[in-house]
């Protein structure tokens, strides 16, 4: 089972709005640049970031990016979900895709797959970008030798 | 996220046989009709399986297999990894940028995470597990007897 570059460069991406966007919003080229990430593909990645509510788009020539809430409200859920679909190893307990087998009523396994996209769906609800973007900073004092008592 | 059809039928044929070793070995024709998997299929899947030790075959014309332990000893995880591999959700792509601290951060609080969980689930939940969840749904209430 695997997430694909989508989420995991999308989830780079906002991070890196999340931290350096704050006040301001940034251009995909400037993202692009500090994650070492081709800029088309992050384009492609923000259309669909965008229309999923999880980015503003500021026009012009001066213009780029901003998340559309705050922080602590994007949970790395809704943007995987947005990106990567459910988070589920199968297609079948997914609601509105039970027809994608005709052996839903009989299977044995149903249940199973169904505890891990279940699991998935809460473990990922409890991360939010607030969250990793603390971890990064936390990480960036370790190495300022900063300490905040 | 998916996982492929080897890890899928492989874990339907377990749940089968676990279900259906009432009186010993089920042949795996059997298994295969239930299931609606293909034989051919099922004979890679389940030989895969016997070198791991998760089933013992019966030999000859009214052969089969058995379970090589008691469902309640034998994990998910026992049955999908000789499978499907090792159980990663994201692929190691480590690429340039200035900044490893982003992917670092991702890496702890969300993929391994993310990658714990599912192991977590997959060794904890057993073929008992799953063919306790199998009579509730089907309301049985036959008894199930493991050599």
């Amino acid at each position: 089972m695997n997430i694909s570059t989508k989420g995991q460069y999308g989830l780079e991406a906002l991070l890196d709005l999340t931290i350096h966007g704050e006040g301001t919003h940034l251009n995909i080229k400037s993202i692009a640049d500090r994650q070492g990430l081709s800029e088309k593909y992050l384009e492609q990645i923000f259309g669909v970031l965008k229309r999923s509510g999880i980015v503003n788009s500021v026009r012009g020539a001066q213009g780029g990016y901003t998340l559309a809430k705050a922080p602590e409200d994007i949970t790395v859920r809704e943007v995987l979900n947005a990106l990567e679909g459910p988070l589920s190893p199968v297609s079948c307990v997914v609601e509105g895709q039970e027809a994608h087998c005709d052996r839903y009523d009989v299977c044995v396994t149903r249940a199973f797959w169904r505890k891990i996209m279940v699991e998935l769906n809460r473990v990922t609800e409890g991360v939010t970008l607030s969250d990793l973007a603390a971890c990064y900073n936390r990480g960036h004092m370790k190495n300022n030798q900063e300490y905040s008592i | 996220m998916k996982i492929s059809t080897k890890g899928r039928y492989g874990l339907r044929g377990m749940v089968d046989l676990a279900i259906h070793s009432i009186d010993g070995h089920v042949a795996l024709n059997a298994i295969a009709e239930r299931q609606d998997i293909s034989v051919n299929y099922l004979e890679q899947v389940f030989s895969t399986l016997r070198k791991a030790g998760i089933v013992k075959s019966v030999k000859g014309s009214q052969g089969g297999y058995v379970l090589a332990d008691s469902p309640s000893n034998l994990t998910v995880g026992m049955i999908l990894r000789p499978l499907e591999g090792q159980l990663d959700l994201v692929d190691d792509t480590i690429h340039g940028g200035s900044d490893g601290s982003v992917q670092q951060c991702l890496k702890i609080h969300v993929w391994d995470m993310m990658t714990k969980t599912v192991n977590r689930i997959v060794d904890e939940t057993t073929l008992e597990d799953l063919v306790n969840e199998y009579q509730k749904m089907s309301e049985t209430t036959a008894p199930i007897y493991f050599i």
